[in-house]
């Protein structure tokens, strides 16, 4: 079933407006592998034309559009997994899928602190990731954060603030303080 | 949302993320072209799950039917075994579907490759039925011939006087040679 071509243009407009968070999204889904978030994205971008993934107003755009590229990032994810156990046998293929794992990283480390603070980023677990990915960087509030990772409100404050609290002993370990303790103060009326 | 302190700190690192993903971002016409040009191209038809699924199915509906097949007979037999009047009944069904069978084949309009089942199953069942009809007749045959051990104890030479009826002209005198008073009189 596809959609109608006018309903289309109007759509395609908001998906351009929004292209750039709905990449740094991806990236946070496929765990910052750039060539599997832009294959997400594609997915994404093709399940909204072919009229699988249909936005009915029940959330605003940016919410709907994140929850959906939760969902793919997730199933490419297991089918990709699979792949690699399949392909398990000819280890010339699985190298090559892997590669583009290992090149990722190699754009983004342009300083120390960033590696480090990736570094510290990836020891957290999944849901506590997204809710400070979806905090801070998407600038969603909570509700809307809880509404893309598909948990309550209750929950999706929990995964925050004890994410935020890893990330914070996470820095300090590897002692990235900028200058100051990252222990030092609490922030409880953060959001 | 206000953010103060070590939230603002994250958050700065977030932006420099921000910006450095926003380098490595790919164009959104180039994905959204690719996305177009693989939903215009033909689907592959084939699909390797749904061919399991089915191949699966027919597997199973197969061995359904040959169980089925195999599993009627003995039920019949049994059938056939426990209820002796029905054994009759379907003995004259079977012997006149066996003579239409045969009068068909004899005249040509049925080959023997294009049997049909009920014909093959009332065959069988037939088989089974005389079989069964056999062994009772015997069974019949032995018991009418059955002699009792004793029976040579009880016999006595007054046997075939027992066993004699007297006859309907024979006067009361002759009548009277029966009674066994009456015969020792007769020898004084």
């Amino acid at each position: 079933m596809k959609i109608d071509p006018m309903e289309i243009v109007d759509f395609k407009a908001e998906l351009e407006r929004l292209h750039g968070c709905s990449f740094g999204w991806a990236l946070s889904c496929c765990r910052r592998d750039a060539t599997e978030a832009e294959e997400v994205l594609q997915t994404v971008y093709l399940k909204i034309f072919e009229g699988k993934a249909r936005y009915r107003g029940e959330s605003s755009l940016k919410t709907w559009l994140f929850a959906v590229i939760r969902k793919t990032a997730a199933t490419e994810y297991r089918r990709r997994l699979l792949r690699s156990l399949r392909l398990a046998a000819d280890p010339s293929e699985a190298n090559d899928l892997a590669a583009p794992l290992e090149n990722q990283t190699a754009s983004f480390e342009r300083s120390e602190v960033h590696t480090h603070f990736q570094g510290a980023l990836k020891t957290l677990p999944r849901r506590q990731r997204e809710a400070l990915h979806l905090v801070f960087y998407e600038d969603l509030s909570l509700r809307e954060a809880a509404d893309v990772m598909g948990v309550s409100i209750g929950s999706a404050r929990q995964h925050y603030e004890r994410g935020k609290k890893k990330l914070r002993e996470s820095l300090t370990r590897m002692e990235i303080g900028y200058g100051n303790n990252w222990g030092r103060q609490e922030n409880p009326s953060a959001v | 949302m206000e953010i103060i302190g070590d939230d603002k700190k994250i958050r700065a690192l977030f932006s420099e993320a921000k910006l450095a993903d926003e380098q490595a971002m790919p164009s959104f016409t180039s994905v959204w072209h690719q996305a177009q040009s693989q939903a215009l191209r033909p689907r592959r038809a084939f699909k390797l799950s749904l061919a399991a699924v089915i191949a699966l199915l027919v597997c199973a509906l197969i061995s359904l039917a040959v169980w089925s097949q195999y599993s009627q007979p003995r039920a019949t037999y049994s059938a056939f075994a426990d209820v002796p009047a029905l054994n009759s009944l379907a003995a004259s069904v079977v012997k006149a579907v066996d003579e239409v069978s045969t009068s068909l084949v004899q005249k040509g309009t049925v080959h023997k490759p294009t049997r049909s089942r009920i014909t093959r199953s009332t065959t069988q069942s037939n088989a089974l039925i005389v079989a069964s009809n056999g062994k009772a007749a015997k069974e019949v045959t032995n018991i009418d011939n059955w002699q009792s051990p004793t029976a040579t104890l009880l016999a006595s030479q007054t046997d075939g006087l027992f066993k004699s009826l007297p006859q309907l002209n024979e006067n009361a005198n002759e009548l009277k040679s029966f009674l066994p008073g009456r015969a020792n009189e007769k020898e004084k």
